[in-house]
C-alpha cells in the first residue's frame, strides 16, 4: 500500500519565481521505509521560463499538472528551457514527454547520450559548459562547476535572480514521512537526522563518496556557494535548504561522516569539523 | 545509421548485439578527448525453455537490436529482461519496446514496480500498446542468483568498483563474465571493430587504464582508500573461472591470458591510485589526466 502523501504538498514556492515539483518516492532501507524526492524546478523569469530536471519516470503525470498550473498563472513566461543536472534516468528520464508536451523547448546542459536514448529530438541539445548563462529575462541561470558528481558529465547550475543552487544529487538525501517531513523544508524537517539520511543514498547512488575524503569536495561545495552568494540550495532529493547558516553545518557533519574520514598516509590529519560556518 | 552485428560466444547459448555509436565528446561513459567508434553490447543467454537479455540498449538502436533479438528467439520465447544499471539509458531504454515485440515475462529490479523507472516515451499507461512489464526483485546483497530459463543458474553480483549502481554477472557453462561498465575501454578507430578480440589488445596497459577510469567515471578514485574495492574486484577474479569479459561498452576480450592480463592491470592500477600511495584532491569537471 503507497505511503505517498495525499494531497500531494508539492508544487511549493520555495524562492521567488522557483517552484519545487514532483512527488514523494519511497526507499526502502535497513528495515525502514523512507521517503525521498526525485524533484523538478520550474525558474520563471520574465521573458522565459526553465526546467529544471524532468523528476522520476513514474511523476510525469504529475509534473506535468503541477507546471501546467503555474505556467497558466498571469504573467507567466512561456516555458522555452530545460536544463538537466545529469544523464540519471531519474533525472532525465522525462525528457521525451516534456518534448513531446512543449514541442518547442530546447535542452540545455552536459547534453551527452541524450542524442542516443533520445534521437528524433537530437537537434533541440545545445550543449553548455562552467561559466555559461541562460537569460530569462530578469534572471539569469547559469551552468556552475558540479563539485558532487554522479558521472563526469555532471553540471550544476544557479539562478542569479534567486540565488538558488541546483546541486542536482549534490544533496542528496531522504526525509521521514513518518514524521510529516514531506513537502517541507530542511529548517522545518526538525526532527530530520541528516547523516541517517544522507547514508541512504551514500549507499543507493552515491557510493563513491564513502571511498573519499569528503573534506575536499564539502571545503569546494562551500567556496563554490560563497562565490556565488547562494541563498536557497535546490537539490534534487534532498529537501530545500533555505536557511544555510541553520542546515550547512549539519550537510557538512553529514557527508564527512560518510566519506573515509582519516587519510591512511597522513596520521596527523583529523577528521576536521568547521569552527564555524564559512557560508555568508 | 551505425554498424550493428551479432557475435556468437558460445555455440547455441550466448550471443552480443553490437550495435555502435560514434565517440565525439557526448558520451558519458568515455572521455571527453576520446575519438572512434564504440560498441553498446546487450547480450542474450538462451535456453530452451527461456532466455535472457542483458541491458537492452539505446533508443537509437532499437529497431536494429529488435531485429537481432528476431533473428535469436521466437517471440513467444519467454524473455528476461536485465538492465545491469538501471539508472542508464544503455542498459532500460529499450525495456519497453523489446515487450512490446517479445514475450518479456520479467524484468529484475532492485526497486519495486520497474514499469514507473523504465517508461520514458508513452504517457498513457491505458493505452492499447502498453506492455506490462513484471518485476522480480533481487534479493538484496552482493550476491544472488537468476536462471535462464528454469534451470539455467548464472551468479549476480554487486560490482564490486562502481560509480552507480552496476551488477556484473558470472554465465559458468560459457565462463563469461558481463562486465558492464568495467574493461570497456578498448575502442576502434572503425565502426566495423573488431568488437570480439582473441588474444591480447594493443592499448591495455597501466597508464591507459589509469587514464580511462580517472577521466570516465573513476575521477574521485585517486586518493581513495580503495584496498576493500580492490580486494573485491581480485576476489572476483579469484572466485570464478573467467574465460571472456564481456562489457557493456567496447569491445568484448576473449582468452585467459587476456583475462588475466585486464585484472592484473586493474589490480595495478588500483593499489597505485590508493591513498596509501597518492594524496587525494578536488578533481574538477572536465580536468583530463
Amino acid at each position: 500500500m503507497s505511503t505517498l502523501p495525499k494531497p500531494n504538498p508539492l508544487p511549493r514556492e520555495i524562492a521567488p519565481g522557483v517552484f519545487w515539483l514532483g512527488d514523494c518516492l519511497e526507499q526502502h532501507y535497513k528495515g525502514k521505509l523512507y521517503h525521498s524526492y526525485n524533484a523538478a524546478f520550474l525558474v520563471c523569469g520574465s521573458e522565459a521560463s526553465m526546467l529544471v530536471e524532468t523528476g522520476h519516470p513514474k511523476d510525469f503525470p504529475e509534473i506535468e499538472r503541477q507546471m501546467k498550473d503555474i505556467l497558466s498563472e498571469p504573467g507567466r513566461a512561456p516555458l522555452k528551457y530545460l536544463f538537466i543536472t545529469h544523464q540519471e534516468t531519474p533525472h532525465s528520464g522525462g525528457l521525451g514527454r516534456v518534448f513531446e508536451r512543449w514541442p518547442g523547448i530546447t535542452v540545455h546542459g552536459d547534453v551527452s547520450d541524450y542524442h542516443l536514448a533520445f534521437p528524433q529530438h537530437a537537434d533541440r541539445l545545445f550543449s553548455m559548459e562552467v561559466g555559461d548563462s541562460i537569460d530569462l529575462g530578469d534572471r539569469k541561470f547559469v551552468a556552475v562547476e558540479p563539485v558532487i558528481r554522479d558521472l563526469r558529465t555532471s553540471l550544476w547550475a544557479f539562478d542569479t535572480g534567486s540565488k538558488t543552487l541546483f546541486p542536482g544529487d549534490g544533496f542528496a538525501y531522504s526525509h521521514y514521512h513518518w514524521d510529516g517531513h514531506c513537502g517541507l523544508v530542511a529548517e522545518e524537517a526538525v526532527s530530520l537526522d541528516l547523516e541517517d539520511v544522507l547514508a541512504v543514498f551514500a549507499e543507493r547512488a552515491l557510493f563513491w563518496t564513502t571511498f573519499t575524503d569528503m573534506n575536499l569536495y564539502v571545503d569546494k561545495m562551500e567556496a563554490l556557494m560563497a562565490e556565488l552568494g547562494v541563498e536557497v540550495v535546490a537539490p534534487t532529493h534532498g529537501l530545500p535548504v533555505l536557511d544555510l547558516k541553520k542546515t550547512m553545518p549539519k550537510v557538512r557533519d553529514g557527508l564527512i561522516a560518510e566519506g573515509d574520514k582519516v587519510p591512511a598516509n597522513d596520521p596527523a590529519e583529523k577528521f576536521r569539523r568547521p569552527e564555524e560556518l564559512r557560508i555568508h | 545509421m551505425s554498424f550493428s552485428a551479432i557475435s556468437e560466444l558460445s555455440p547455441g547459448k550466448v550471443y552480443a548485439l553490437h550495435n555502435t555509436f560514434e565517440l565525439n565528446g557526448h558520451v558519458s561513459a568515455y572521455p571527453q578527448s576520446a575519438r572512434g567508434y564504440a560498441a553498446s553490447n546487450c547480450y542474450l543467454l538462451k535456453e530452451d525453455d527461456g532466455a535472457i537479455l542483458l541491458d537492452t540498449g539505446y533508443a537509437v538502436h532499437a529497431p536494429s537490436i529488435l531485429g537481432q533479438l528476431e533473428t535469436l528467439i521466437d517471440r513467444d520465447t519467454p524473455l528476461s529482461v536485465f538492465p545491469l544499471r538501471l539508472n542508464e539509458f544503455m542498459s532500460v531504454c529499450n525495456v519497453m519496446d523489446v515487450a512490446r515485440n517479445f514475450n518479456v515475462v520479467e524484468c529484475y529490479s532492485n526497486v519495486p514496480e520497474i514499469e514507473s523507472w523504465i517508461e520514458f516515451e508513452t504517457v498513457d499507461r491505458d493505452a492499447p500498446d502498453h506492455p506490462n512489464v513484471a518485476t522480480t526483485l533481487l534479493e538484496r546483497g552482493d550476491f544472488c542468483q537468476v536462471s535462464i530459463g528454469k534451470n539455467h543458474v548464472i551468479d549476480v553480483l554487486n560490482a564490486p568498483i562502481r560509480l552507480i549502481a552496476t551488477r556484473w554477472i558470472y554465465e559458468p557453462e560459457s565462463k563469461i563474465l558481463f562486465s558492464s561498465d568495467m574493461f570497456s575501454h578498448v575502442w576502434h578507430d572503425y565502426e566495423e571493430g573488431p568488437w570480439v578480440l582473441d588474444g591480447l589488445d594493443n592499448v591495455t596497459d597501466e597508464a591507459f587504464v589509469r587514464s580511462f577510469l580517472l577521466n570516465t567515471r573513476y575521477w574521485w578514485i585517486e586518493g581513495a582508500t580503495i584496498d576493500s574495492a580492490r580486494r573485491n574486484v581480485a576476489k572476483v577474479f579469484e572466485d570464478y573461472d573467467i574465460e571472456t569479459l564481456a562489457p557493456g561498452y567496447g569491445t568484448i576480450l576473449r582468452g585467459r591470458d587476456q583475462v588475466e592480463r585486464q585484472f592484473t592491470v586493474l589490480d595495478n592500477v588500483l593499489r597505485d591510485l590508493d591513498r596509501s600511495k597518492i594524496k587525494p584532491q578536488y578533481v574538477p569537471r572536465g580536468l583530463e589526466r
